[in-house]
């Protein structure tokens, strides 16, 4: 008699729950998710501080003689995003179309450095040849795909939500303006709510250019950082600090079209390249 | 039905051919020896056997059904290469990890069966990345043997062992092949060590199976061959050439005559020539012998 063995079909739930099981205990190991997480609640106060001690410090060019004032910020709100009809007072701001230090180094910065956190979560895989032992034993490279597109969600949301709490701590340490002009409360939470939904926007570009990458880490985070700059100008004027309802519905149709697109691409690309 | 069966298999790196045309079985309940040279195409072979480089052409069949069956796959063990561990955690938390990934119901009782069968129960708290050599590749055997799998593909396990790791490896391939349903592919190039547990054998060549053979069709391959001291060895093997046709001399300074019909017919050879027999033995060659015999036949 011929002996058989039988194999038990696992379910999408199962393999899944498995994966993202497998994935949040690795994040809850990894040091960069801890050090990101501290980078975002610091940078708000570091700056808040920075900037508010300089306020009124005259600044002369050593070449031209020019003299500048610089300026503190005003608002708490400030970090998270502009009032609307606000521009910049600095001239030289103004003069690049408004792309001040606070433009610059505020709440949309966290889209750029969570590239970090997933460029390295995904190497790691790949690097210490544990992509050899998940993939042996998954032959669905979708479950792979959504589990570190939701890793990156939930490591990006964290870091959005310290850099707001950073920079309401700092707002108050410094003892800045809360006062709302031109919007109210709902728009914050609307431009928050944004903001989160916005990360699906950009995780499954970094997941796209992670899987390609494979344990190249610097090729990733280049490649991740050179993309996420194409869209980056647009988070500002996407989730303004003026949002509603929405605003917050065109991130969400982002998120989803852009996670099922290239996470679809991102899978086909782990089927048909070498993962090893 | 075969625990593996593979035909035709091709796979091409750019212009290179890494295995072309490769046939394999292995049957259910078999420790397998894939043998071959480095570079032949073993490590490749397996790779694709575990979905992780994707074939150009061929057919691969696990356990009756398409290799990409996930239920199958799901059951399959690896050791490729190197353990896939994270450095920076613990081996107790590698091992966690992928018994996450294996779905297996109670992790920490599995987890302590694994460490226990490779006697690191005592290192569980050490961090991967400060690990011996041999103990990361206990680790990595531990990790493939996680979840009882049906088929476990191990790529030069044996290497770095000590002479009782190596033992106890073999005692837990043999335990794990014993209900004739479950099957290990080994391949290695500590011949010795394999030729104590493998039941089945596979050469390859420049990616094509050159031999494929069962151990008692090995050990029925292996020729013979009459080893001899005598006095004044160098006339000795001058004499013993111009009989028979294969005569070598070994490391150990015997004279090794490979297609003599007995000791004795040898030994009256001499005799009659005037060359007195010191010492002589009936010998059988072993699978390294074998192996490098095999390939040579090729190259010529």
């Amino acid at each position: 008699m011929e002996t058989t063995v039988k194999f038990k079909k696992q379910s999408f739930k199962q393999r899944f729950h498995s994966m993202l099981a497998v994935d949040l205990k690795r994040m809850r190991k990894s040091k960069t998710f801890y050090i990101l997480i501290a980078v975002a609640l610091l940078i708000p106060i570091v700056m808040n501080v920075m900037l508010t001690m300089m306020d009124g410090t005259v600044m002369v060019d050593a070449q031209t003689g020019a003299e500048t004032i610089m300026k503190g910020p005003e608002s708490a709100w400030q970090m998270i995003g502009a009032f609307p009809g606000e521009k910049p007072t600095d001239p030289q701001a103004a003069a690049m179309g408004g792309m001040d230090v606070m433009s610059m180094c505020n709440i949309n910065m966290m889209f750029m450095l969570v590239s970090v956190f997933i460029c390295l979560f995904i190497s790691d895989d790949f690097r210490s040849g544990f992509a050899k032992n998940l993939f042996t034993v998954r032959e669905h490279k979708g479950d792979y795909v959504l589990s570190k597109t939701i890793v990156g969600f939930i490591c990006g949301s964290l870091m959005l939500i310290f850099f707001f709490l950073g920079s309401m701590i700092s707002g108050a340490m410094c003892g800045l303006s809360f006062a709302l002009v031109g919007v109210n409360m709902v728009n914050i939470v609307m431009c928050m709510l944004s903001k989160l939904l916005l990360m699906l926007v950009f995780i499954p570009i970094f997941v796209l250019v992670s899987v390609s990458a494979k344990q190249k880490a610097w090729l990733s985070i280049c490649g991740s950082l050179g993309a996420g700059m194409l869209l980056f100008m647009m988070v500002s004027m996407i989730t303004p600090l003026e949002s509603t309802i929405i605003n917050v519905f065109l991130c969400l149709a982002g998120g989803i079209m852009f996670s099922w697109g290239l996470g679809a691409i991102s899978k086909l690309v782990l089927k048909k390249t070498a993962l090893v | 039905m075969n625990a593996v069966e593979i035909r035709n298999l091709s796979k091409n790196y750019s212009k290179k051919k890494a295995v072309c045309g490769l046939n394999m079985t292995v049957p259910m309940g078999a420790i397998y020896g894939f043998i071959g040279e480095n570079g032949s195409g073993k490590s490749t072979t397996e790779k694709i056997i575990c979905g992780l480089i994707p074939k150009n052409g061929g057919r691969i069949l696990l356990y009756g059904r398409d290799y990409k069956n996930h239920a199958v796959r799901a059951k399959v063990g690896v050791l490729i290469e190197s353990p896939g561990c994270f450095p920076s955690l613990s081996v107790w938390d590698n091992l966690m990890l992928e018994a996450e990934n294996l779905s297996i119901k109670d992790p920490k009782r599995e987890v302590m069966r694994v460490l226990r069968l490779v006697r690191m129960e005592g290192a569980a708290g050490n961090k991967y990345k400060n690990c011996s050599l041999g103990m990361k590749q206990r680790v990595g055997i531990a990790m493939a043997l996680l979840g009882d799998p049906t088929l476990l593909v191990l790529d030069e396990p044996l290497n770095g062992l000590d002479a009782d790791g190596m033992r106890i490896m073999r005692e837990v391939f043999c335990d794990i092949v014993k209900d004739g349903t479950r099957s290990i592919i080994v391949s290695s190039h500590l011949l010795g060590e394999l030729q104590k547990v493998a039941t089945h054998y596979g050469i390859i060549r420049h990616g094509k199976m050159i031999a494929e053979m069962t151990a008692d069709e090995l050990d029925a391959n292996c020729r013979n061959f009459v080893s001899i001291k005598a006095e004044r060895m160098d006339v000795a093997e001058a004499l013993l050439a111009r009989r028979y046709s294969r005569v070598e001399r070994d490391e150990a300074d015997y004279i090794r005559v490979y297609d003599a019909l007995s000791a004795e017919a040898v030994v009256i050879y001499l005799y009659e020539n005037g060359i007195p027999v010191t010492e002589v033995k009936t010998q059988k060659i072993n699978l390294e012998e074998y192996y490098i015999d095999l390939m040579k036949e090729g190259r010529d």
